[in-house]
């Protein structure tokens, strides 16, 4: 199988994490931070040097900044939820992902609004559209850094700079670039990142990551057991312990430390630089098969991540979806949970084709596609055939 | 030399203050709290020897909420 689904997780996983994740099932098999005997310091000791680890991979000074969730979904929610509960004004790009979009929407009341500002391939006119779209009431601005359907990036570090001038703080989604593109939050004034451990960084499914860079406390999401001021009825306001109520998920966090010695072992920007020379090969291959439509321009390392939108002239994204799966090529179609994205790009109605490679994706790979998509522009399509 | 635990909530407070005092050539270890306060339940611990005025300041100067201070027997 040709695997190019990575966008949505990676696949597959590296053998490193695998045997991480099995030996902290094995050797690390008390709950830690409750208990005082030698296994659950000891899980709990490998707990934090894996804060310690994804901190200083992110450029967070300070390790219990640092809450393992189920999800990025789940990080996105406990910033939005716990910044913006008491009212005001949040404020999003039309590229987020439902993870913002649906939290925003759902908080939505007449104390609460959000303004999106519309993305542009100049970086000056979307710094310019963040900055008009900001109010006196707006007290959290979230952004992707990356596209998940076109790839296309937000100038972070520039929205950040504006974020910091109106004391607004930050939130980014990083579920494309982690463990791809560079992401230090001290030096960008990044105050809240949110990631998909599961995808750029290897870490089993249901592996996410928050990063704080912000002490004021956020109301949490969920409150419940953390190991420590019992007595007290209220959530505690130390860090982690405010957002990680519950048992944590011990071999998902010894996959992430592994994970992260996987990427940190062939380089972060060598894997950057090979997932996006099999884009660009990816973009001029398609490029030359008749019918093919490509939405952005030749994509560049530094302004895009390795994430491209295709469709066929005239088929549903879904119907060569199906085909691609049925030649062995596993990709995502439809709208890939980022509706205003596709408004912006005017795919909402047909939504499009993903194609996202990873460390492990071969070159070879590229000339295979191409032949498929040829053979759609040659022969109709005949998605009835594909049933199961 | 005496010994103190130093009373700091978290699990991960306690590790960090571990991290943060062994950068200064002060030994500490990380202990479940056996006497707690009042009022406060389950919690972790530093124990730590030697010189307390300077753990305590190494803590407090990196963010380390210090809850309590007591003699170790």
């Amino acid at each position: 199988m040709i695997y190019l689904d990575n966008a949505a997780t990676t696949w597959p996983k590296p053998s490193c994490v695998i045997e991480s994740v099995t030996a902290a099932m094995r050797q690390y098999g008390a709950n830690p931070g409750r208990s005082g005997h030698r296994l659950s310091m000891e899980t709990a000791q490998m707990v934090f040097r894996c804060r310690e680890k994804v901190a200083k991979f992110f450029g967070l000074s300070d390790p219990t900044g640092v809450v393992f969730t189920a999800n990025c979904t789940t990080a996105l929610n406990t910033v939005i939820h716990g910044m913006m509960r008491q009212g005001g004004r949040v404020l999003i790009s039309d590229l987020e992902h439902n993870a913002v979009l649906r939290p925003c929407h759902a908080l939505s009341s007449p104390s609460l609004r959000y303004d999106v500002a519309r993305w542009s391939p100049s970086v000056e006119e979307t710094v310019l559209n963040i900055r008009r779209a900001v109010t006196p009431r707006t007290r959290l601005i979230v952004v992707t850094h990356a596209s998940n359907v076109f790839g296309v990036t937000m100038p972070i570090e520039k929205i950040a700079k504006v974020a910091q001038e109106l004391g607004i703080p930050l939130c980014v989604d990083a579920a494309q670039t982690a463990g791809v593109m560079p992401i230090d939050m001290e030096r960008m004034g990044i105050d809240y990142l949110c990631v998909a451990a599961h995808k750029g960084l290897y870490a089993p499914m249901g592996s996410g990551l928050l990063l704080c860079r912000r002490k004021e406390p956020l109301i949490p999401l969920i409150t419940g057991g953390t190991g420590s001021y019992s007595q007290c009825p209220d959530q505690p306001m130390d860090l982690p312990d405010r957002l990680e109520s519950g048992t944590l998920s011990v071999p998902s966090v010894a996959g992430i430390a592994a994970g992260i010695d996987f990427v940190q072992k062939i380089g972060r920007e060598s894997i950057y630089e090979h997932e996006m020379r099999l884009l660009q090969q990816l973009y001029t291959a398609l490029s030359e098969c008749n019918g093919v439509v490509l939405y952005t321009d030749f994509p560049q390392i530094e302004t895009h991540a390795p994430v491209l939108s295709v469709n066929v002239m005239g088929r549903r994204s879904e119907e060569v979806a199906a085909l691609l799966d049925r030649e062995g090529i596993a990709v995502r179609a439809g709208l890939h949970c980022a509706p205003m994205a596709h408004r912006h790009f005017n795919t909402l109605d047909g939504g499009t084709v993903r194609l996202a490679p990873s460390a492990f994706t071969d070159p070879s790979i590229v000339m295979r596609v191409k032949k498929v998509f040829e053979q759609f522009s040659e022969k109709p399509l005949h998605l009835s055939e594909n049933v199961l | 030399m005496a010994n103190h635990y130093i009373h700091v909530g978290s699990i991960t407070n306690a590790m960090r203050g571990k991290s943060l005092l062994e950068q200064q050539g002060i030994r500490a270890y990380v202990h479940r709290t056996t006497n707690p306060p009042q009022g406060d339940g389950c919690g972790y611990s530093l124990l730590v020897t030697g010189n307390l005025g300077q753990a305590k300041e190494t803590l407090v100067r990196a963010g380390v909420r210090v809850v309590r201070i007591s003699d170790a027997l």
